[in-house]
């Protein structure tokens, strides 16, 4: 993984002003238990900056700082690597839809042969 | 209902006359062609917690309900903060994992397998799943519990939205899990193992609860070995657990044990090092930590650090 300059200076600055989002889950010595599932050590630094990264786009998408910390902080590395990889992708369940109509037509068809379920009045044929 | 024959309409039905054939899905078909055995053909979870969702909000009430369901205290509204994404309007995945993980409980997520997630019922566990109701091109992601199910009737039981008993169609249910890739979790108590466990997903489970909330890991570390006596991991995992809560005998009791269990694990062995030396022992610190090293493997580095650390402090 690449890491450019400044993702490392910016970095670098969060966990001097105090900001870091999580405890070290590896202390002096110890192989974690992440680690030994994992079969591999994650680098340090890069597991710290997805972190805040993960933090600072928890924050843009309206949670509250205080929270924000936490709740990174209770995601594994491999959770935390995949939110800072790819958040905006992933999806976010809470019964969001476009109402466009083709949607509309196509879903009310696949609603009645069962393989969605979106209209609370259809009744699949099966 | 009348259509004035336009493309798109067109277009749609006759996407629905080439599909209408093959509405059966493919795991409920197989599961109900050839009954596994041991697999009841029904259960409901009837005393199965419901919290009705407010707008968008399914992924808090329906971890909600799991988390009350497995003893602990929660309301949708009193998740909010933890696991809904205002700008989003929805939760992500890994959030209700993490979420489970700060109310002390196992996360567990389930293989992609219906059968998985029925026997899960069957044994008294709600399944928190996701699905997409609609398109993989057009989706609308939901959360629900899965808490009862009928194989002759082919029918599963949600607590889904603003119903609290709503029964949907295997097949269609299946649809809609597919699109997700089968996702689907347990929240446990750390000393109840899913019955559809592996030692693996289990023990990766435990890891990713350790950081948040090692006295329940430790408990399900226990629990991990009285299943599967001869994980090296688990044994590895019951001593970080201890030492995370700084109980270093205990620590270094279920490191020795991992490394007389399993000698060539480097990991027992440069962990009991690190034990040993805050507890004192240096000579057997300074021994193990130079079983760890002769080992090597991908965290040698690691295990020269340890034993330099010993070194360094006479």
């Amino acid at each position: 993984m690449k890491i450019g300059f400044r993702r490392v200076m910016a970095g670098l600055l969060i966990v001097c002003m105090g900001g870091l989002t999580a405890p070290l889950p590896a202390l002096a010595g110890i192989v974690g238990t992440d680690t030994v599932v994992a079969g591999v050590e994650r680098e340090r630094l890069a597991s710290l900056l997805e972190r805040s990264d993960v933090r600072a786009r928890l924050e843009s998408l309206g949670v509250d700082a205080t929270h924000a910390k936490a709740r990174v902080a209770a995601l594994s590395d491999t959770e935390a690597a995949q939110l800072a990889a790819q958040m905006d992708q992933l999806p976010a369940g809470g019964d969001l839809l476009g109402a466009a109509l083709l949607v509309f037509l196509v879903l009310l068809a696949t609603d009645i042969m069962g393989y969605t379920k979106i209209f609370p009045f259809t009744r699949s044929v099966r | 209902m009348q259509f004035r024959t336009t493309p798109a309409a067109a277009g749609v039905f006759v996407l629905a006359a080439a599909l209408l054939a093959g509405c059966a899905a493919p795991q409920i078909s197989s599961l109900v062609e050839r009954r596994p055995p041991g697999l009841a053909a029904r259960a409901e979870i009837a005393a199965a917690p419901f919290f009705p969702q407010e707008a968008y909000q399914c992924g808090p009430a329906s971890l909600a309900a799991a988390l009350v369901h497995a003893g602990r205290e929660a309301t949708p509204e009193s998740l909010l903060p933890q696991v809904f994404l205002p700008a989003r309007k929805g939760s992500l995945q890994a959030e209700m994992l993490a979420t489970t993980r700060r109310h002390r409980l196992v996360a567990y997520p389930l293989a992609p397998l219906l059968q998985d997630l029925l026997r899960e019922i069957a044994a008294g566990n709600p399944v928190v799943v996701l699905q997409n109701l609609a398109l993989s091109w057009a989706p609308r992601w939901h959360y629900a519990v899965a808490i009862g199910y009928d194989l002759d009737a082919r029918e599963i039981v949600l607590r889904s939205g603003v119903t609290r008993r709503e029964t949907m169609s295997l097949d269609t249910f299946e649809h809609t899990w597919a699109r997700s890739g089968h996702w689907a979790m347990l929240a446990l108590p750390a000393d109840r193992l899913p019955v559809t466990a592996t030692e693996t997903s289990f023990i990766a489970a435990l890891a990713a609860l350790e950081r948040v909330a090692p006295a329940e890991a430790h408990t399900g570390y226990a629990r991990a070995l009285a299943r599967w006596p001869g994980s090296a991991t688990a044994q590895v995992g019951l001593g970080n657990a201890s030492y995370a809560m700084r109980d270093l005998p205990g620590a270094a009791a279920a490191y020795l044990r991992a490394t007389r269990d399993h000698p060539a694990s480097a990991d027992a062995w440069n962990n009991l090092a690190q034990a040993l030396h805050e507890l004192g022992s240096r000579d057997e610190a300074l021994a193990a930590a130079r079983r760890a090293v002769a080992l090597g493997g991908a965290r040698s580095q690691t295990y020269r650090e340890t034993l330099e650390g010993i070194l360094r402090q006479p």
